[in-house]
């Protein structure tokens, strides 16, 4: 037909403008691209980083996540810092140049630095940190880390409201400008708290003065190496150095930090050469990223493990318990992740005081297979079918799939696997958790307590509802121990009433960051902390 | 046009051209209704819109509280205290309806409230930042759909039952049915990484927009080329064309007036539902080239059971809907004198 003759003349004529229009496009782009980075940065000062995601807020008093957190780790800094490069993580002065504590470890006193500016000229004084912790603790902020300061003498009776005058909080300051600090009970470990961000001092002027937006870049008010320059929501953040720190300055100008929260995509943007470095790599890729030569590892103060819900029959019987941890073997997960994971039996990571390989149930199935006909389950029929829970997610699923079969294979016995989406598992874990449920764990801050802390009887992170009066005791003392020593022996005691004795968790691995890093960038903070300060950093 | 042609190429878009493209797209708007006598129509169809969107946003508020999982749940649980002045800052503590009248007084006020997981932030912030670049995308993608859909629906038509049809056809299934995350690293492996035309990420310039429109746009531009092509050769053969013939009309005048207005209905039938597609499959393109729209918010946002912030972008995309199929329903009277709207 004629008219379709037409069509076919027109369209084709349309086409070929549109394709001619796409390449002319795709050339015209390809000429123009050049290395020129955004918000006018020069690509030889600026370390280019993906945090993954926008940061939930920059107010420290408030947040809780690791991305905020490595942003405020540096354009602020607390009373005391790690030194990261010490593989002991001693602590270091930072705000404050020294202090000391009483005897039984209850009174603090930190003599602060002087000279020290903020970076709208005002200088830094005690009353900073306290107006910190005032508002840390005050139930109107509402802060979820409220509880860091718990260890203040009163701190939780003024959080919860039925103390309003914080002057009876544990915290003051004296004549000589020092701060001295009253605690509840003895806590070795103190100024590690003040290493976290949540107690970094803080301007409630500037607070005061622009309400819930002083964290943008044009109000905020800061002390650190770097200062916050650009905050472009969900795309990027720029910090810039500041010229005024009172320490050594920061040797790279900018930091570029982009949001980008699928690792793949981050993955072909650091192959394109668009980013200097990854913390976070797609699992499923692991086995080649780690041939490359900018491949970097370190474990981390993170544990992977299951725990029994110890109410709930037939996990209410030790020997059941015992018999299932004694049927797993741990170095069979940990080969199939392939990420390096760090096999452990006892509960505190490797890197910590604490940490003993020798402590905990060890793979054997027959002594395994022995326990549950001891049981009482000779019979394995009369075995019921028992639930292992986990939040969605691909590798926990590996795992948990891993454990069902190596229970069948070496007990005899059926395990059902149930996930649910995050939220919802966390809601399950509080009421009523399965018989055998997935969680980890990340410190806080590198003391065994924070670790030994979740499975005492009145923790609320304890979902095992496993009680041990000599547990809590043991913990108890050690954290009040300052012979390092003595406090291991401890720690070491209290593990094997948790992990053989109760048999109340069964502890898999410690975990390992992988991280690529462009070569032109040296001195890349690589720490099993996994605290991301940048000060050192320097670019070829 | 103008207005997407500078956002394409990042340009800084005059305020006085957006108020123009507004101002006379309302006027335009209103002087068809009243031309037309749908000024009625269009009333009744808003107040039902209004209504719709009343439902969806109480269905949204009473299902989050009903699912489990709060938005403060966190792996690290949290003391007594801590949870109780969390609840009584942001009101979780006051009764069901009594949180549900304040959320809907805020939303008669224009307030849709703070999300709860990015603190400071307002839900009309959060959505005025990244609604933009979603509708950028989305623009474009429909526009590259159109563009190349139509004109390959006319050519495999014009050549009905040869190769070139057949070819046309089969290239058309195979975008339909190629899902966009495996169609995305093809094309970045290809034209980023290989032949280094545009970028692998990112939403910057006109460099970074090229991919991710194309996978966006590859569906529903394969959807529109079957489309317009039965269409044509379903009106080609109709009574009127054959009587245009006989009355001895151009060829030009047949193919513009006759043939191409009427075969172009069923594609805009399908335009309502096709933006629909575009908005909810940019969610997936907007994760893969990690272009800051309201997809990752509106996802992530139910992971965090961020509230506010959830019923804010559902609020947001259904009101878009809404609108759109609005606004099909009306041009639909325009090209099809036939269709009576009352």
């Amino acid at each position: 037909m004629p008219v379709l003759k037409d069509f076919g003349k027109i369209s084709k004529k349309l086409m070929s403008w549109v394709l001619a229009l796409g390449f002319l496009l795709a050339v015209s782009s390809g000429c123009t691209r050049e290395r020129r980075l955004e918000y006018g940065l020069e690509l030889a000062d600026t370390l280019r980083i993906n945090i993954l995601s926008e940061p939930p807020t920059l107010d420290w008093n408030r947040s809780t996540d690791t991305t905020s957190s490595l942003i405020q780790d540096n354009i602020m800094e607390g009373l005391i810092q790690y030194d990261l490069k010490d593989p002991d993580f001693r602590l270091k002065p930072a705000l404050a140049t020294e202090w000391s504590s009483n005897e039984d470890f209850t009174r603090w006193v930190f003599t602060l630095r002087e000279g020290v500016e903020w970076n709208d000229g005002v200088p830094f004084k005690a009353e900073h940190v306290l107006a910190s912790w005032e508002r840390l603790l005050n139930p109107q902020t509402a802060s979820e880390y409220a509880y860091f300061l718990y260890s203040l003498k009163n701190a939780r009776l003024y959080n919860e409201g039925s103390i309003k005058d914080f002057a009876q909080v544990g915290a003051k300051v004296d004549s000589e400008g020092r701060i001295v600090v009253e605690l509840e009970q003895p806590k070795t470990y103190f100024p590690m708290l003040l290493t976290h961000s949540s107690t970094f001092p803080i301007r409630t002027d500037v607070i005061a003065k622009h309400g819930d937006q002083w964290t943008e870049p044009e109000n905020i008010v800061t002390l650190g190496a770097y200062n916050l320059k650009v905050w472009d929501h969900d795309r990027a953040i720029v910090l810039e150095r500041n010229e005024n720190y009172y320490g050594e300055k920061a040797l790279v100008k900018n930091i570029l930090a982009y949001m980008i929260n699928e690792t793949s995509t981050a993955l072909n943007l650091f192959d394109s050469g668009r980013l200097d470095s990854l913390h976070t790599l797609p699992s499923r890729e692991l086995v080649h990223l780690k041939r490359r030569k900018e491949y970097r590892e370190t474990g981390i103060m993170a544990t992977y493990y299951f725990g029994f819900n110890t109410t709930r029959p037939p996990m209410d019987n030790v020997l059941v318990r015992r018999a299932i941890v004694h049927a797993v073997d741990r170095k069979q997960i940990t080969d199939m992740l392939g990420g390096g994971q760090i096999p452990i039996s006892n509960w505190v990571p490797p890197g910590m005081l604490g940490y003993e390989a020798d402590v905990g149930l060890k793979f054997d199935a027959d002594e395994a297979r022995r326990l549950l006909d001891e049981a009482g389950f000779a019979d394995r029929s009369t075995f019921p079918t028992i639930t292992l829970s986990f939040n969605t997610l691909e590798d926990h699923r590996r795992v948990a799939e891993n454990i069902q079969a190596q229970l069948r294979r070496n007990l005899g016995i059926n395990v059902e696997l149930a996930n649910e989406e995050w939220k919802v598992y966390l809601r399950s874990l509080s009421t009523n958790p399965s018989h055998i449920y997935r969680l980890g764990w990340l410190a806080d801050y590198p003391d065994p307590d924070n670790f030994m802390g979740i499975m005492t009887s009145f923790s609320d992170q304890n979902y095992t509802r496993w009680k041990s009066e000599r547990y809590d005791e043991l913990v108890r003392q050690a954290v009040a121990e300052g012979d390092p020593a003595k406090r291991q022996a401890l720690y070491v005691e209290a593990q094997r009433i948790l992990t053989e004795e109760g048999a109340a968790v069964l502890p898999l691995f410690a975990q390992v960051n992988h991280l690529l890093v462009n070569e032109r960038v040296q001195n890349y903070p690589v720490n099993r902390l996994a605290r991301f300060i940048f000060r050192e950093v320097s670019l070829k | 046009m103008a207005v997407v042609v500078l956002s394409f190429f990042a340009l800084p878009i005059p305020v006085f051209l957006l108020w123009l493209v507004g101002i006379l797209g309302g006027l335009s708007f209103i002087h068809y209704t009243f031309s037309q006598n749908l000024f009625v129509y269009v009333m009744k169809r808003l107040a039902e819109a209004l209504f719709v969107i009343w439902v969806i946003a109480s269905l949204t508020f009473f299902l989050l509280r009903v699912i489990p999982g709060g938005p403060f749940d966190t792996e690290k649980a949290l003391p007594p205290e801590v949870i109780a002045n969390i609840a009584a800052k942001y009101n979780l503590d006051a009764p069901l309806h009594h949180q549900y009248a304040d959320y809907m007084l805020g939303l008669l006020k224009g307030d849709l409230g703070e999300s709860y997981k990015f603190l400071g932030r307002n839900v009309s912030q959060i959505v005025a930042e990244s609604l933009p670049v979603s509708l950028q995308l989305g623009t474009y993608s429909l526009l590259l759909a159109f563009l190349i859909g139509i004109p390959a629906g006319l050519f495999a038509a014009s050549r009905h039952n040869t190769w070139a049809d057949n070819a046309a056809m089969i290239f058309a299934i195979v975008g339909l049915a190629l899902p966009s995350f495996l169609i995305a690293p093809i094309l970045i492996i290809i034209f980023a990484f290989k032949l280094n035309w545009f970028e692998v990420a990112l939403w910057l310039g006109p460099e970074y927009y090229v991919l991710p429109v194309i996978v966006l746009g590859t569906g529903p531009a394969a959807i529109i080329a079957r489309l317009t092509r039965s269409s044509v050769l379903e009106v080609i053969r109709s009574d009127y064309i054959r009587t245009a013939k006989a009355k001895g009309l151009s060829h030009q005048v047949i193919l513009y007036k006759h043939v191409l207005k009427n075969s172009l209905i069923p594609v805009l039938t399908f335009s309502g539902p096709l933006v629909a597609g575009v908005l909810s499959g940019a969610f997936v393109v907007e994760q893969i080239f990690a272009i800051p729209g309201m997809g990752r918010h509106m996802v992530q946002s139910v992971t965090n059971r961020d509230y506010p912030l959830i019923l804010g972008t559902t609020l947001v995309f259904s009101i878009m809907l809404v609108l759109a199929n609005l606004l099909v329903d009306i041009l639909y009277a325009y090209f099809d004198p036939r269709i009576k709207l009352s």
